[in-house]
């Protein structure tokens, strides 16, 4: 089996995202990038897809900081790795991109394309439904569990209230992976260096074939608060008030 | 102009986000406009029972199924797209709407902007305001007509349930689209809520990715004992095994509505949200002053999570006598 799997580069949102002058975008100068969350469930899929049951794993890594990120697939199992070339500073559109992974997806014989349910900035769509739907192959989103029987897949989907609804279907196919059956392993120093040495692809993007019809005229933050008080950032003063906060709703004594 | 509402069921219940998509498309809709519901699912009955808002119902069902995979789903909204020509189509942000929304459009070719709060129409085109970056960015954008939108569920209010009368409903039979589809369900497991219920717990102590490691989710557990509520997590704790999936909140978890909610470390992302905005009294302690959950919470603080754990454990600890 051969398994795709595509990792977007993100800023990381736990930090302070600032807009750009333009006002339609954000100042990515300072911001770290970082591995998409659920592109990291997906990349450890298809390792373990790959342990299970033997499969040739390519990891294509868009964005900011591509090959750092293609090692550390190097180091957890990709066997081959490939950038996809993409517009510097522009953040990753799936839209634009399903092309050029579609594409590769033809052109590595894959028989299952891998990637996250969702990037923070997907704006304009998710990955896995573009591909799917561009390659003409079933798709399945909110993966996580994924069981490889030869070119049958039996693939778990979550819904709300811990419901899992499974799913059989035949490769070649799309998931957009939720979770990993397991949490994604760590790598040690070792194997990263070793893997630093996996020479890395390149590849340039397609057109996407879509047109965009779409825009956006403005980012701006929400507006801050609504009506919550600000208790502060001083941990006892904090506490204090929380207690007689509940004390006065009888759910804590002063 | 018409606009088409995507509503979901399963077994022979509708889902209560699908009022949420008739109503936005009807508070949309002008004079001499359709506002079209499609539905998939077992059997009509809960959908003419309860749709009567839309001006036509059409009702794709199959008896054989208590569920339409996305993949059919999408092939039978194809095929009523063809035939009405909406201007609109509207999806849910639901685990059936991810696979659904950017299907139609990569095949349509019809732009699409997805986790959507606000929608204002001037003629012929639209301005949305959609999410970004897990709820610390909103973004305007311009759409132009044909489009899809998919809506975040919580964003409009439910359209009051009603009948429609069965002129107004056309149904299509969904068996040839479900046996020919690639896409095969073959099991649906809903968990032993036995064990733990959220829904109905009346405290709750919720950590997120901000609680650092497992050993620390004892910490919080311990204060929530002190306040008699239930321990829950956001998903990336309940991914990393830290807690059982059944005490995840949220959009893929339980939707609560306790009357203490005090989130520890969550940055509150919209997936979060959906399933706890409406608890009667929310806390929200995270470093980061930015933090999407100070939008929704009653009572705000910056400070460290451990800190203020810890504090908090001394003082309640000294209030009950101990
Ligand atoms: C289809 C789908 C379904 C989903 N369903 C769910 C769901 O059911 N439930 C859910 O929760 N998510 C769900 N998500 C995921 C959601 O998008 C977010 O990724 C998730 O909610 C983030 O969890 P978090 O807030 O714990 O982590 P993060 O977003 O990483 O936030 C951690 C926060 O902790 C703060 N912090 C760090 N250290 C400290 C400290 N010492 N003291 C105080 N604060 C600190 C940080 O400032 C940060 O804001 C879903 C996503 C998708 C695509
Ligand atoms: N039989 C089912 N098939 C698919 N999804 C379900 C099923 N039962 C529950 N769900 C999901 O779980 C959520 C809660 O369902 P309920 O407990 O019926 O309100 C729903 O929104 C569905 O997404």
């Amino acid at each position: 089996m051969n398994i795709l799997v595509v990792l977007r580069m993100i800023p990381d949102s736990a930090g302070e995202l600032q807009l750009a002058e333009d006002g339609r975008s954000i100042d990515r100068e300072w911001l770290d990038f970082q591995l998409n969350d659920f592109d990291d469930h997906a990349l450890e899929e298809a390792i373990l897809l790959k342990e299970a049951g033997g499969a040739k794993v390519t990891a294509v890594a868009v964005g900011e900081g591509a090959n750092r990120v293609l090692q550390m697939a190097a180091a957890r199992g990709a066997d081959e790795v490939v950038a996809l070339q993409c517009e510097e500073d522009a953040m990753i559109s799936s839209r634009e991109i399903a092309a050029s992974i579609a594409a590769m997806a033809r052109a590595k014989s894959a028989d299952l394309v891998l990637c996250g349910v969702q990037s923070s900035e997907d704006v304009f769509g998710q990955l896995a439904p573009y591909v799917g739907a561009l390659l003409d192959w079933p798709h399945v989103s909110g993966a996580n569990r994924i069981v490889a029987n030869g070119a049958v897949l039996r693939v778990t989907q979550e819904r709300g209230a811990g419901v899992a609804v499974t799913y059989e279907l035949a490769a070649p196919a799309v998931l957009g992976v939720q979770t990993a059956s397991k949490a994604p392993r760590y790598v040690s120093g070792s194997k990263l260096r070793e893997a630093s040495k996996t020479p890395i692809g390149r590849a340039t993007p397609e057109p996407s074939g879509l047109e965009r019809a779409a825009d956006i005229i403005t980012l701006r933050l929400p507006v801050q608060g609504g009506s919550g008080e600000n208790l502060g950032g001083n941990a006892e003063t904090v506490a204090d008030r929380l207690v007689s906060i509940l004390a006065a709703k009888g759910m804590a004594r002063n | 102009m018409k606009l088409i509402a995507c509503t979901e069921g399963h077994s022979s219940k509708i889902e209560a986000f699908s009022l949420e998509m008739i109503a936005a498309a009807r508070s949309l809709s002008q004079a001499g406009d359709k506002v079209v519901a499609f539905f998939a699912g077992r059997d009509a009955q809960a959908a003419s029972a309860s749709f009567g808002v839309a001006d036509q119902l059409i009702a794709a069902c199959a008896a054989t199924s208590d569920l339409i995979p996305a993949e059919t789903y999408a092939r039978l909204l194809r095929d009523v797209i063809a035939v009405e020509s909406p201007s609109l189509v509207l999806v849910p942000y639901s685990a059936n709407g991810l696979d659904v929304a950017a299907d139609i459009a990569a095949r349509t070719g019809w732009p699409l902007i997805s986790y959507v709060n606000e929608i204002k129409r001037d003629g012929e085109s639209l301005t949305v305001v959609a999410q970004m970056y897990g709820g610390k960015i909103l973004a305007e954008c311009a759409v132009g007509l044909p489009a899809i939108l998919m809506i975040n569920p919580g964003a409009f209010p439910e359209a009051t349930p009603g009948p429609i009368d069965t002129a107004r409903v056309r149904m299509i039979d969904a068996e040839p689209a479900l046996t020919s589809g690639k896409v095969k369900m073959v099991a649906i497991e809903v968990p032993d809520y036995a064990d733990v219920d959220l829904t109905t717990a009346e405290r709750i102590v919720c950590v997120g990715r901000g609680i650092g490691d497992e050993a620390s989710i004892d910490l919080a557990r311990n204060l929530a004992t002190m306040l008699g509520a239930e321990i829950a997590g956001s998903r990336p704790v309940v991914d990393n095994g830290w807690l059982p999936k059944l005490r995840q909140v949220g959009k893929s978890g339980q939707k609560v509505k306790p009357k203490l909610y005090l989130a520890l470390g969550v940055s509150g992302a919209p997936e979060h949200l959906e399933g706890m905005s409406h608890a009667d009294l929310i806390i929200a302690v995270n470093t980061d002053p930015k933090a999407p959950i100070f939008n929704v919470a009653h009572y705000g603080a910056t400070c460290d999570l451990f800190d203020l754990v810890a504090n908090l454990s001394d003082r309640l600890r000294a209030g009950s006598g101990r």
